[in-house]
């Protein structure tokens, strides 16, 4: 016996110290009684690998023992779909964002590259993906942390006391909101009047003490923005009237968004601070500010390009939601179906 | 009784219908006096069929609640823990039979 002797302590081995005798002489007493059954039936004694067939029937010690400890969970079954959801966000508001500006970096980036100058962008990389697993586990250990507090402290009311009133309307993932229509027209009305007013010389700040000159290639920035936040305005005033996403629509917003990432990106590059001229301070001084403003932009393309390519890809994932007329909404609405009477 | 994860929906939801109606079939069995080996032979030669791994955790759990209660007795020079139900355990039975039996018929019906 064994063979049972070094079950029996192998199951023991898991248990809480105050059952470990108490559940293994049950068990004991079971195993034996099940091999005395079969000797009887056999007619003689059993032979090792019998009692192997019966120990293996009766499974693994760590899962016998486990079936005697209480069900402990680290995120229970109740706040799992939450922790889930959170993690989601996390995952794509930092982690993604994370990643692609480290690999924009990396790749587009000499001053990142400079510390890796043996192993130029893949060693830049390689420093990325090390610094990945940090800032994951760190985020992700976070939001567990917290959840797992949540779940030890039990009750906490949140999931029990809710007004199914307070739920949120059905959602029509081609609905344009009013109000981000009536601030995104309003915010670009502002934003046209000043440019016009203050924006249209390459010398954009003329005081006596202080003036900044932009480079000649300014003009082609001045009219480029300027078409595109009239565009955006066109485009509000649109979307305040129909509030729903058609595919022209769409693709007007993802092209000016497309161009405007485009337009910033070129900025960025194009060393656009000219000249800076500061009363009482000497010319090389500010020669040097210019200088650092210059490469600190020059720098932050590669950053912009990232939020330009998350833009991107919202608006592409818009424009083929908006393509997608005539297959039911949840709540039955159609696509592409509402009456204008509705989307008003 | 196997200790896989059930291998088709029917197995699964076998195995979850025969779950509730253990716990009724143990106390019912535990009116008389019971070890554990002879309680698995008898629901088993009843086609209630439980394995160890099922059965000692949940006497465990059905005696924490006061439904059982339990004591070491030698039997065929052998340490053996005898079950039997509880005052509490006895009045819980009758109100799960009869819990049963209204479900068997509403079941029935539906069916």
């Amino acid at each position: 016996m064994d063979l049972l002797e070094r079950y029996l302590q192998a199951v023991k081995f898991w248990l809480p110290t105050p059952q470990k005798q108490d559940i293994a002489a049950e068990l004991s007493e079971d195993i034996r009684a099940q091999i005395e059954d079969k000797e009887a039936a056999l007619g003689r004694p059993v032979t090792e690998a019998e009692v192997v067939a019966i120990l293996r029937q009766i499974g693994r010690p760590v899962l016998v023992a486990n079936r005697y400890l209480p069900q402990r969970y680290l995120i229970g079954p109740l706040w799992f779909p939450i922790y889930v959801f959170v993690l989601k966000i996390v995952a794509a508001c930092y982690l993604v964002p994370w990643v692609l500006v480290r690999v924009g970096l990396a790749l587009f980036d000499p001053a990142s590259r400079a510390g890796h100058a043996s192993a130029g962008w893949l060693g830049a990389l390689g420093s990325a993906w090390s610094g990945f697993g940090l800032a994951a586990v760190l985020a992700l250990g976070s939001v567990t942390v917290v959840f797992a507090a949540l779940e030890a402290q039990g009750k906490s009311g949140f999931l029990e006391h809710w007004d199914p009133a307070k739920l949120p309307a059905v959602r029509d993932p081609r609905r344009i909101p009013r109000s981000g229509s009536t601030i995104e027209l309003a915010v670009n009305i502002v934003f046209v009047s000043w440019w016009l007013t203050a924006m249209r010389s390459p010398i954009v700040l003329d005081r006596p003490d202080v003036q900044i000159a932009f480079a000649p290639v300014w003009s082609t920035f001045f009219l480029g923005f300027l078409m595109l936040s009239v565009t955006n305005v066109a485009a509000a005033a649109v979307n305040l009237l129909r509030p729903y996403w058609t595919r022209p629509r769409a693709a007007v917003r993802l092209a000016t968004n497309f161009i405007g990432s485009g337009l910033f990106i070129g900025l960025c590059r194009s060393s656009i601070v000219a000249s800076l001229t500061v009363s009482g301070v000497a010319r090389a001084q500010t020669f040097l500010i210019a200088a650092t403003i210059n490469r600190v932009m020059s720098q932050a393309w590669p950053i912009v390009m990232v939020v330009g390519i998350v833009v991107f890809a919202v608006d592409i994932h818009r424009f083929v939601r908006a393509t997608a007329a005539g297959r039911p909404l949840a709540g039955g609405v159609p696509h592409g179906g509402l009456p204008n009477s509705a989307a008003r | 009784m196997s200790h896989g994860i059930p291998s088709t929906p029917f197995e699964s939801l076998r195995l979850e219908l025969r779950r509730g109606c253990l716990v009724i079939a143990v106390m019912a069995a535990l009116r008389s006096e019971q070890y554990g080996y002879t309680l698995r032979r008898l629901l088993a030669d009843r086609g209630m069929a439980i394995d160890e791994g099922t059965l000692y955790p949940l006497l465990r759990r059905l005696e924490t609640q006061g439904l059982l209660v339990s004591e070491w007795r030698e039997e065929d020079k052998r340490q053996k823990r005898f079950y039997r139900l509880s005052p509490v355990g006895k009045l819980v039975l009758k109100q799960l039979r009869a819990e049963w039996q209204s479900l068997n018929t509403s079941l029935g019906d539906i069916l």
